[in-house]
């Protein structure tokens, strides 16, 4: 029996959005089309017709009834809703051969997104500031040692993506000139 | 009447926001703007749903559209009277710049080579 379900295990980080679409495209073009995403790094994909399609990540500021007008505008335009993940918003669109199609129609609002994505990041800053080791060195020394090693890790990501994030805006702010 | 500077703020407008608050001299909901859009710029300026949908927040929030209704799910806007002053201030704009393009091309170039 064929397989119609696959389930592959692929990180991207933060600022690689849209090596992520790229990927999801070539998969598609394979015949596997993303389900529900719900797990960051985990895609459950089913098998289809192999086709050209489209794939871009969105990170709106939305809820409730917000959300639901933005989810009816994609609609709209013709985008297909595949499901959120962490924030990001998934959407496909099938085109023909050599065809393309963009959910930001320009550099402006492609950058306003990145910012969004920042601001969210932002918000982690002080929780992580407050979780700070200091204030659990005092239970045992091995304790305090792998969480305070855990804790730069986890810092030196959400700093290198801060960093990262910044550069594709810089990228893009060339763009426009 | 807004000061100047408060319309002045809101400039230049980026060719998309032109558009939107354009199409918002009528009421409409979001696809209708990206259709009506695509059409008076005759295929130039084609908005794409996170654009459109980013620009519309923005607007709401600075005051140049409002929201006047619901239709199922999707919302239907307007352009405020602040947004038609700086509608207009846009477009003053563009005449100058339209205007000085014709002076300076007629004057020292060929101007039957002058396509637009």
């Amino acid at each position: 029996m064929e397989t119609t379900r696959i389930r592959k295990f692929k990180w991207f980080w933060a600022w690689q959005d849209e090596r992520e679409e790229v990927w999801l495209q070539e998969m598609a073009a394979q015949g596997y089309y993303l389900e529900d995403p719900r797990f960051p790094g985990v895609y459950d994909f089913v098998r289809g017709e192999p086709s050209e399609t489209i794939y871009r990540l969105d990170f709106p500021y939305t809820s409730g009834q917000d959300f639901e007008s933005y989810l009816q505008l994609f609609a709209d335009a013709g985008w297909d809703y595949v499901g959120s993940m962490g924030g990001w918003q998934y959407f496909r669109k099938k085109v023909q051969a050599g065809e393309t199609a963009e959910i930001f129609t320009d550099v402006e609002s492609k950058i306003k997104k990145y910012h969004r994505l920042m601001a969210y990041l932002t918000i982690f800053l002080p929780i992580w500031i407050a979780l700070s080791p200091d204030h659990i060195d005092r239970f045992a020394p091995w304790f305090g040692i792998t969480v305070t090693i855990l804790y730069t890790a986890l810092m030196l990501m959400l700093v290198t993506a801060m960093l990262m994030l910044f550069r594709r805006i810089q990228e893009l702010k060339a763009k426009m000139k | 009447m807004e000061e100047p500077r408060t319309i002045a703020r809101h400039l230049p407008l980026t060719e998309a926001t032109f558009y939107i608050l354009l199409a918002l001299l009528e009421e409409q909901h979001g696809y209708a703007i990206m259709q009506d859009a695509e059409t008076m710029s005759e295929g130039t300026v084609k908005l794409g749903p996170g654009t459109l949908y980013g620009a519309l927040t923005t607007l709401e929030g600075s005051k140049l559209i409002r929201k006047v209704g619901q239709e199922q799910r999707r919302k239907i806007y307007a352009i405020t009277d602040l947004g038609k002053q700086v509608l207009q201030a846009q477009m003053k704009r563009y005449g100058i710049m339209l205007g000085s393009a014709r002076r300076k091309w007629t004057t020292t170039a060929d101007a039957d080579q002058l396509e637009v």
